[in-house]
């Protein structure tokens, strides 16, 4: 039989606590290579805590949590992982170009101009390369941010709420980039709000108070809460886990 | 004008200003802290005696009825000592004047600071009149340093490129790091694989090259446009005040991770900026401060900083000068444990 590959990501019993508030209470998760792994779960619930764990930015109390089979510190230090945040966290006076030449380096990209080239094409900014970044909309904004979290093709992409302020035909190609990317092996774990992004997922977890309550696809999800949509499903999972 | 509107608008400031702890203390405690430094400073003035060395054979008549004369004299320390011995408490700083004996008295004053200088003079010429009898005229007057004609400025030059150099270098490097902070790339950069050290060694660069530019302008500002007149070599002012803005960019660095906003990093100004403007040795000279306050001058980068400027500048002290080497070390001492502190830090806050 041959050995199963470690998965991309894997959790086991994770916890973390900022002064008084839990916000991770013994999660577990398993993301498998080149699969998408949706997070959904009110505000508060501790989807923004795990992606920052896996970006290596908290260490959790106890538990274990490994990146391509090492720590995430250490999978982030070998390049290994694409982190895009919530707020577009660009610098607002240089270009879109010189944004991307400086997270480029901090990756270690050689020859850079032709990968912010693709990245630009993949989120279709290519005529606003010599913009200042302050000059974009936030949903350009956003799709720079992307663009930055690419530029080294990590193994691992970590977004937390990608497509906020991105309209739905942006969003569109945004998923059908992130299915190439899958196709070819990259990990992608996102957290969300909007259902729409949930359902395309290949398999959602359902955080909520640090812990994730309910697991599988979408399709699944909806027939274990014997919900009409995805919506409601979540609001019933959710409601019965308390 | 709606009262109920602006009534609205005073209570929001009031609320949130209530909620800033930190702020709210500091309205209060910064100005105690400067005002009891001032309070300090120039209130309990102690009229400082003039330290004068009589050079010359002690045992003749004229010295030792001079030595005894001026000994009774209010204000004068008195003490003989050899003609070298004698210069070189000048130049260390350990005496304020010497009276030569040898032939004709003459007198040989430090001369780098015109206060200093004036008030030495007054107190010695009135005492030395009183001794050799109104026939005499009043002997001549040397100086080691400077001349009657150095101004205050010369003076006051080194200490204020100094101050003002880390100042705004101070402020500069406070304000960007923290933006790196609020704007959330910082967790980005975090995120990579850009180490702390990376960071702040980058920072550093970065910064630098604006310091040193500064630094030059500053420099060549005040010697062409205001006309201060300098005796060190150029490159040797150059290096010092680069020490300066390298120093302030490590410590504003520094002071980010203890700030949450713009408003909090401009706080820091007078609990770090300020204190060093009184203590320094820019207003006034370090030996001459309150015994309670000269170990808070020791602890200060600035007061090396603004020792080396003025022994190179008003001095013309070379850079090889063990004085000079001393403060330069001190300087890059208090410059990596501030660098090293910001590091330390960024991961404080982060994980």
């Amino acid at each position: 039989m041959p050995a199963m590959p470690s998965p991309a990501i894997q959790a086991r019993g994770v916890t973390k606590t900022f002064g008084r508030v839990r916000a991770l209470a013994g999660l577990d998760l398993d993301v498998a290579r080149g699969e998408i792994v949706g997070l959904l779960g009110p505000n508060g619930s501790g989807k923004m805590t795990f992606i920052r764990t896996l970006a290596g930015l908290i260490r959790p109390e106890s538990g274990s949590i490994e990146v391509l089979g090492r720590s995430p510190s250490r999978a982030v230090a070998d390049g290994q992982v694409g982190y895009m945040t919530q707020a577009a966290a660009l610098y607002g006076e240089l270009t879109v170009e010189e944004n991307l030449r400086f997270f480029a380096a901090l990756n270690g990209v050689r020859a850079a101009g032709p990968r912010i080239a693709d990245a630009l094409a993949t989120v279709d900014l290519a005529d606003r390369r010599t913009s200042p970044v302050n000059t974009l909309s936030g949903g350009m904004r956003s799709r720079v941010s992307l663009a930055a979290a690419l530029l080294h093709a990590p193994s691992v992409l970590l977004l937390d709420e990608p497509t906020v302020g991105v309209d739905p035909v942006q969003r569109r190609e945004f998923w059908n980039h992130f299915r190439s990317l899958a196709a070819a092996g990259t990990t992608i774990l996102v957290s969300s709000h909007v259902m729409d992004e949930a359902s395309r997922c290949d398999r959602l977890g359902l955080i909520r108070d640090g812990a994730i309550v309910a697991e599988g696809s979408a399709a699944r999800l909806v027939e274990r809460a014997g919900a009409a949509d995805l919506e409601s499903a979540f609001l019933i999972l959710a409601e019965a886990s308390r | 004008m709606s009262v109920r509107r602006v009534a609205a608008v005073a209570g929001r400031i009031a609320s949130q200003f209530r909620r800033d702890h930190r702020s709210l203390g500091l309205l209060v405690a910064a100005p105690i802290l400067i005002m009891s430094l001032i309070g300090a400073l120039w209130g309990s003035v102690d009229p400082a005696s003039v330290r004068v060395v009589i050079a010359g054979d002690g045992a003749t008549p004229p010295a030792a009825a001079l030595t005894a004369s001026l000994s009774r004299a209010a204000g004068l320390s008195v003490r003989s000592a050899g003609l070298d011995a004698a210069v070189a408490s000048l130049r260390d700083g350990s005496a304020d004047a010497v009276v030569v004996l040898a032939g004709s008295p003459r007198v040989i004053v430090e001369g780098s600071d015109p206060t200093r200088t004036s008030g030495t003079l007054t107190a010695l010429t009135r005492a030395l009149a009183a001794a050799l009898g109104p026939a005499t005229p009043a002997p001549p007057v040397e100086y080691l340093y400077g001349g009657p004609s150095a101004s205050l400025l010369d003076s006051l030059a080194p200490g204020l490129i100094a101050y003002f150099g880390f100042f705004f270098m101070f402020l500069l490097a406070a304000v960007s790091f923290l933006r790196e902070r609020t704007s959330g790339t910082l967790e980005r950069l975090l995120a990579s694989p850009l180490t702390r050290g990376e960071l702040v060694a980058g920072y550093l660069a970065g910064f630098t090259l604006f310091a040193l530019l500064q630094a030059v302008i500053l420099i060549v500002f005040t010697i062409a446009v205001l006309g201060v007149s300098y005796r060190g070599g150029i490159g040797a002012i150059f290096v010092v005040a680069a020490g300066v803005a390298t120093i302030a960019v490590a410590l504003g660095l520094l002071v980010s991770a203890y700030a949450r906003n713009e408003l909090q990093a401009v706080q820091f100004i007078p609990l770090v900026i300020l204190p060093q403007g009184f203590l320094s040795g820019l207003l006034v000279p370090v030996d001459r401060l309150p015994d309670l306050l000269r170990p808070l001058a020791g602890a200060m980068p600035l007061t090396y900083a603004i020792e080396a400027l003025r022994a190179v500048m008003v001095k013309g002290y070379p850079l090889g000068d063990g004085l000079v080497l001393r403060d330069l070390a001190i300087m890059a001492a208090f410059g990596v444990a501030a660098l090293v502190g910001a590091a330390l830090s960024i991961r404080r806050e982060v994980a």
